[in-house]
């Protein structure tokens, strides 16, 4: 849900230092947390720079269960002792209906804000329903030096019996981090005297310099259930504020605009629960979210267009050095290749080019001792023979315009650690690039700012994305394909002897294909030979529900894009076999670790979330040993339920057992509603997986 | 104590360095023939010195090894303290990058003068950083209770830490310690090729070092008062799951400092007992008990007429009712708060609970002592010399009056003086009266009283205390769905665990959790129907689980037949020992467990048994596993205990461990056969 709202606006000075390099973008290919990690060291947008001026700034730095304002009923807040009442069902309440077993409850959390002065009221109250809930007396208030303030902090116990104990112990400032110009500071304290049945109240004040607009977003959901909230926001005039909601309680009446104050009034907000496989927190949690912008434009199809416009004179005015990139093209190509051979060629060569958002992490010192020259244009770019992966895709757009193909320059917005809404007009949300090239009349989408990305393959947070295909219109939006699971697959083949103890062992042979491999190599690209053995023996640990011994036995190929990564191996299993009387069983899968524990809670509350389809195909061939036979082999097994699928088959022909096992994962995401349906299809993979061998004696 | 529960930081000795060096061995020789003129910037001649040295025997996983370290402790006449640290590495492989970071710590008796590093480039001019770049931080968040600390972190990130460089700083600290003791660690998880420990001292003065886990080396006089150890060649300590602490292991040497008599008034300790008197002089008046606290006593124990009653409902208040919060500020950490504080306050840490409950049980006319301890088992022992650094936790011994004597209590062990004395942790929120729970058990703590410390082991609880006992009546349909109830019953720790589980739970949702992981351990394809827990909290009686499933393809067709695993669900096997490198250390146990299961199925109808899988025994002193499957009429009945009775395993042992493993794990993965009934 989207508001917008028009302000007057002189402008302001905002005098936060966070500066930031959009060539700093880090171009990736990892998993979800990897990414988190790794975007989080960057320095995060501040200013957009296209036509509209978005102040949107990270929400960090307050802790949890820390960041809680006073007013009520649109009364500014204050920090004085006037507390409000405390009815006996309150003091009375043992445990609350919507959250049976809570160890503690929020009886009501308010937060108001004012952008125009600069500061924000909290007012906390928690009822304690366990011993464990005492921890929430505990309280830690975040807040920057010299750029923010805590004042007021007021708080009491009210115990069981309706009695008071008011705080009046010690606060202490506690350093969390200090250093150069910058010092994270906490005010500090205890509660006294709880206990099961008491509640505990809190207040404070948080002020910042008036014109400063600073985290102005409301997180409704909490680690503990909220009976009651109030949240408002008095905007900041000096800019249009746009506000949009999502996940709020069932009932709930959107935030309203009530004499230019925006509030939200919101009861029963369930606890945030983490979950395997869902999407981003931010995507679930119950949230406001405020915009401030110079722009008022109310419509999103404008706002896009004017920014597309900008943009996209922002990226030709980059790329504008024809001669020099039909200069550089000339070294690359030959004149006879075809098409796609000369873009691939040149593909190749900008993925040589040093990505300097792959080099590791360096000191300020090292970095300024490396001396590495700004780059204004394409041209500068490739003289210098380095860039960062936004500026290489922009590179490569310039020198495959320049070997004569249609080709379009498109921002798209990342889903590893958000998803896109155009209708808030953020245009912070396109936080990512790639180029589009018109080849033998098909749309290719092309990233070789992404390091070891094969070509024609993204890395999996910018596959099935919203992007703005950029012309000097502003655009269209368009979407960036998501592969299905065959262009990302893991292939084993063993081949496995069964000794007379009940032990596997013999060869095997894993390969990695599209985003199966490009993660693995952004994520082991700067370690040893020694760590990546290491990485690689792990993973096949990771696949088998046992203890195995494992060694690699081949140099894979880590340095490329090639679209395979292949690691051979000794293999020892121990133990597979076990025994039954006289006869012996085998399960007859050996690599079925990865699902065995999947999904095994009955209850979800989440969407499912795959960051992208992918396939396992595997191949064993067990040789038994002399003097055994095979009695039986599991039947022929196929689940195909369209966005996943499961086979399994198994052969006996000359004393060697041959399983083939296919696993497929064809979605990125799935209501919750459909869990109750994936969960059962897991069920049947393991049960399938757990199929035996019998063999006996062969006489 | 410096952390609580659970805790045990690593060492981090406060003092070392001195500001006129004198070197020996290879170093100083180095240093005076080859340094090269420096320049702003360069790295200091004592690094340069090792450009050149052969690097200490290491292997292809090591990232780093040591090249050099020095711990130089300066003491004037005028009883202050100075101290420098100087470590080199040579980076070898890119892992080593996170040894490219000085870290120096700070509190109320350590303050950082002076803080710089420095890189060696294999090709290229030195880098240097100093401490105006470094991050000062303590921890965030208010984590298990510890609410506020004066220590705090000083981190300094050199540049270029990579394979073929030479990294290495110097930390310069002004030292007011509480007790003139310093720990030289020398040894550590990288290849040592040369370390140095210096103590120059006043003329009048005295030390004393002692040694342990490393043959002891001689000192060298190097002046006025002033001697140097030098040890060459240090390896690595490679670290294992289950092995024994740090401090029972890594190389150590302990100095005591002390002065001229008059002079000063802190000093180093001779023995324990210094060590307990000085932490007893910490303790006076801490006990008082105010009006309100002898009203509470008289309260809470109104209703009970024997003194066993009345212990166990003070333990109870202030076991549950006095909330963990650590405020640790300088003496702080050491000193509990005034019982009548924590009292009025209801929050206090392990030695201010120690010292409330020790204060309410003289009021009931009982006698009670602080015992501190460490919660890594083996950590401190009385074979160490007598330092302060190795506690972490601080627990209560209660001297058992004569009339006293209940089956109940067993956490007791009978003193040559005080007679039966009963050890209880009023930390531990979930271990009843009377018991310890496995980490405490074998322990060696320090037992203090007037006349001083004395070491004290603490005994170690029957295995049938705690464990896992799990009985399951179930029945199979010829589809090879099981279907029927599963009764667990968690003694002791094992009880302890899950009752944090579901106590940190945000609602009662989440309570089936832990009981559906078990589950998808056990069964492929599962429905748990119905759930309860009992006693969760009642931590004096047995925490359980009760719940009733559905496992549908249970039983596996293979042909005609059906195969069925006996052991239904949980497993006592383990892949500690499965590693491609040999064992070192000994393996350490939490504490004694005997876990039991008895698995019931009915047997579908239509079928009968055809094989079943051999039973398995073994016995050994540290731990013993016995399983049978037997057959009664058409019920298979799968019975097994395991029973850990000795909390260490040594290390020539642990091949007998690694072969219990296996036989368990086969153990666990044995099927009976059923085949259809013959008419």
């Amino acid at each position: 849900m989207i508001h917008c709202c028009k302000t007057r606006v002189p402008v302001l000075v905002l005098s936060l230092k966070l500066a930031y390099i959009e060539t700093h973008r880090l171009k990736h290919a990892l998993p979800v947390d990897w990414y988190r990690t790794g975007l989080n060291a960057l320095p995060k947008p501040f200013f957009s720079t296209g036509g509209c001026r978005v102040v949107s700034l990270m929400r960090t730095f307050l802790g949890a269960g820390a960041l809680l304002w006073l007013c009520l009923s649109g009364v500014s807040a204050h920090a004085g002792d006037d507390w409000l009442p405390v009815v006996p069902e309150e003091l009375k309440m043992t445990t609350e209906s919507l959250a049976p077993g809570a160890p503690a409850i929020y009886l009501y959390r308010q937060v108001d804000r004012d952008d125009q002065s600069g500061h924000e009221e909290n007012y906390v109250r928690i009822k304690i329903l366990t011993e464990e809930g005492r921890k929430h007396a505990d309280l830690e208030i975040p807040f920057v030096k010299n750029l923010t303030k805590i004042r007021g902090i007021k708080a009491r116990t009210v115990r069981p019996d309706g009695t008071i104990a008011n705080f009046d112990g010690q606060i202490f400032e506690k350093t969390i981090i200090k250093a150069k110009g910058v010092k994270l500071l906490a005010q500090t304290l205890t509660l006294p005297d709880v206990q099961v049945g008491s509640i505990i109240e809190y207040k404070f004040t948080k002020e910042w310099d008036a014109g400063l607009i600073y985290d102005s977003n409301w997180t409704l959901s909490e680690e503990l259930f909220t009976k009651r909230a109030k949240f408002s926001l008095k905007p900041s005039t000096s800019y249009a504020v746009r506000w949009s909601w999502d996940n709020l309680p069932p009932g709930t009446d959107a935030p309203k605009d009530i004499s230019h104050v925006i509030r939200l009034d919101v009861q029963n907000i369930p606890p945030f629960r983490t979950e395997d496989y869902m999407p981003p927190e931010g995507e679930l949690k119950a949230h406001v979210n405020f915009v401030y912008t110079t722009s008022g434009e109310k419509d999103s199809d404008k706002f896009w267009r004017e920014y597309g416009k900008a943009k996209n004179s922002g990226i030709e005015s980059f790329i504008n050095k024809r001669k020099a990139m039909e200069q550089a093209v000339a070294q690359i190509v030959a004149p006879g290749d075809f098409s796609e051979a000369k873009l691939k060629k040149i593909y190749a060569r900008v993925q040589q080019l040093r990505n300097l958002n792959y080099d590791k992490e360096k000191t300020g010192q090292e970095q300024k001792r490396e001396k590495l020259k700004d780059f204004n244009n394409v041209e500068d770019l490739w003289k210098l023979g380095y860039g960062y992966g936004t500026s290489l895709n922009w590179l490569f757009l310039a020198l495959v315009r320049a070997a004569g193909f249609e080709v379009y320059p498109v921002i798209i917005s990342n889903r590893s650690n958000h998803f896109f809404h155009p209708k808030l007009m953020n245009s912070f949300e396109l936080n990512d690039n790639v180029v589009l090239v018109k080849v033998d009349g098909k749309d290719v989408y092309l990233d070789p700012g992404t390091k070891f990305a094969p070509y024609a393959v993204l890395p999996w947070s910018e596959t099935g994305v919203s992007g703005l295909r950029l012309d000097k219109e502003g655009g269209v939006w368009v979407q960036t394909p998501l592969p299905d699971g065959s262009a990302s697959r893991v292939d084993r083949k063993a081949l496995l002897k069964l000794t007379d103890d009940g032990t596997l062992e013999g060869k095997l042979t894993v390969a990695y294909s599209g985003l199966t491999a490009l993660w693995r190599r952004s994520e082991q690209r700067n370690e040893d030979d020694t760590k990546r053995k290491q990485f690689l023996e792990d993973q096949v640990k990771e696949y088998v529900p046992v203890g195995v011994e494992v060694e690699l036995t081949n140099k894979p190929d880590w340095t490329s894009s090639a679209p395979t990564l292949v690691a051979e191996y000794k293999l020892t299993v121990r133990g597979w076999a076990a025994a039954a009387g006289r006869r012996t069983v085998l399960a007859a899968v050996l690599f079925s670790n990865s699902e065995k524990h999947t999904f095994e809670h009955a209850e979800r509350v989440h969407p499912i979330y795959f960051g992208y389809p992918y396939e396992e195909t595997d191949d064993v061939s067990i040789d038994l040993p002399p003097g055994w036979k095979v009695q039986s082999t599991p039947a022929e097994k196929i689940q195909d339920e369209k966005v996943v699928a499961y086979t399994l088959k198994t052969e006996n022909k000359d004393n060697r057992v041959h399983v083939i096992r296919d696993f497929k994962v064809n979605f990125v995401m799935l209501e919750s509603k459909y869990y109750a349906a994936l969960r059962k299809f897991y069920e049947l993979v393991r049960t399938g997986d757990e199929e035996q061998i019998v063999l006996q004696p062969a006489s | 104590m410096k952390s609580k529960l659970f805790c045990n930081l690593p060492p981090e000795p406060w003092l070392s360095k001195l500001p006129h060096l004198r070197f020996c061995g290879f170093v100083l020789a180095a240093m005076t023939l080859a340094a090269p003129n420096a320049h702003a910037g360069d790295a200091p001649p004592w690094m340069r010195a090792l450009t050149s040295v052969a690097l200490p025997a290491h292997d292809d996983k090591d990232s780093v090894v040591q090249l050099y370290s020095e711990e130089i402790l300066n003491v004037s006449s005028n009883g202050k303290l100075k101290s420098v640290r100087r470590v080199a590495y040579k980076i070898l492989r890119p892992d080593g990058k996170d040894f490219g970071v000085a870290r120096g710590y700070i509190d109320s008796e350590t303050k950082i003068t002076g803080m710089r590093g420095w890189c060696i480039p294999a090709q290229g001019k030195d880098y240097e950083v100093k401490e105006k770049e470094s991050v000062e931080s303590a921890l965030p968040g208010v984590t298990n209770g510890e609410l506020m600390s004066d220590l705090r972190a000083k981190v300094l990130q050199i540049p270029a830490a990579d394979p073929g460089n030479i990294v290495g700083y110097e930390i310069e600290q002004e030292l007011r310690p509480y007790v003139w003791q310093d720990e030289w660690v020398f040894q550590s998880t990288v290849p040592s090729f040369e370390a140095h420990y210096t103590l120059q001292l006043p003329a009048d003065w005295e030390y004393k070092s002692a040694w342990l886990n490393y043959p002891e080396a001689k000192p060298v006089s190097i002046g006025m008062n002033q001697w140097q150890w030098v040890l060459t060649d240090i390896k690595a300590i490679k670290t294992e799951e289950s092995m024994p602490p740090w401090r029972a292991v890594a190389g150590q040497m302990y100095i005591s400092l002390f002065p001229p008599s008059g002079k000063a008034q802190q000093r180093g300790f001779d023995n324990w007992a210094e060590l307990g008197k000085w932490y007893t002089g910490l303790l006076k008046d801490r006990d008082n008990a105010s009006p309100e606290m002898k009203q509470k006593v008289a309260t809470l124990t109104a209703s009970s007429t024997a003194t066993l009653d009345k212990m166990r409902v003070l333990a109870k208040f202030v076991q549950t009712d006095i909330r963990y919060v650590a405020i640790e500020l300088g003496i702080g950490g050491w000193q509990p708060h005034p019982a009548e504080e924590v009292f009025l306050h209801r929050y206090g840490d392990c030695k201010d609970k120690a010292t409330l409950l020790g204060s309410m049980l003289r009021e009931i006319g009982v006698e009670s002592y602080h015992v501190v301890i460490n919660t890594d088992r083996g950590a401190i022992t009385p074979a160490m010399p007598a330092h302060q650094g190795g506690f972490n936790h601080a627990i209560i011994a209660i001297k058992l009056p004569d009339s006293v004597n209940d089956p109940s209590l067993v956490a007791i062990v009978q003193h040559p003086k005080l007679g039966w004395i009963l050890f209880f942790d009023p930390t531990n929120e979930s271990t009843p009266f009377g018991q310890l729970s496995g980490y405490l058990q074998e322990n060696y703590g320090l037992l203090v009283a007037p006349e001083g410390g004395e070491f004290v082991r603490l005994p170690t609880l029957p295995a049938a205390m705690s464990g896992i006992q799990r009985s399951a009546k179930m029945k199979m349909d010829p589809t090879g769905t099981l279907q029927g109830e599963v009764k667990e019953v968690r003694l002791g720790d094992q009880g302890r665990g899950q009752r944090q589980a579901l106590h940190g739970a945000s609602d009662r949702k989440e309570w089936v959790k832990p009981v559906e992981t078990l589950l998808s351990h056990a069964f492929t394809n599962f429905q748990l129907t119905k759930a309860s827990v009992t006693n969760l909290d009642r931590p004096e009686l047995p925490f359980g689980y009760n719940y009733e499933i559905i496992a549908q393809s249970y039983g596996k067709p293979a042909g005609n037949l059906m195969l069925v695993r006996p052991r239904i669900l949980g497993s006592k096997s383990s892949e500690l020992l499965e590693t491609k490198e040999p064992r070192r250390y000994s393996v350490e146990f939490d504490g004694p467990w005997r876990d039991t299961d008895t698995f019931e199925i009915t047997l579908p109808p239509g079928f009968e048994v055809d094989d079943l899988p051999p039973a398995a025994n073994a016995d050994y002193p540290f731990a013993s596993y016995h399983s049978k499957t037997e057959v009664t009429g058409n019920v298979l009945r799968y019975t097994r205990s395991f029973e850990v009775k000795q909390l260490t395993v040594p290390l020539d042992k642990v091949e007998d461990l690694k072969r219990l493993y296996r036989i368990i794990a086969g153990d666990e993965r044995n099927t009976a056969v059923l085949k259809p009934a013959a008419r």
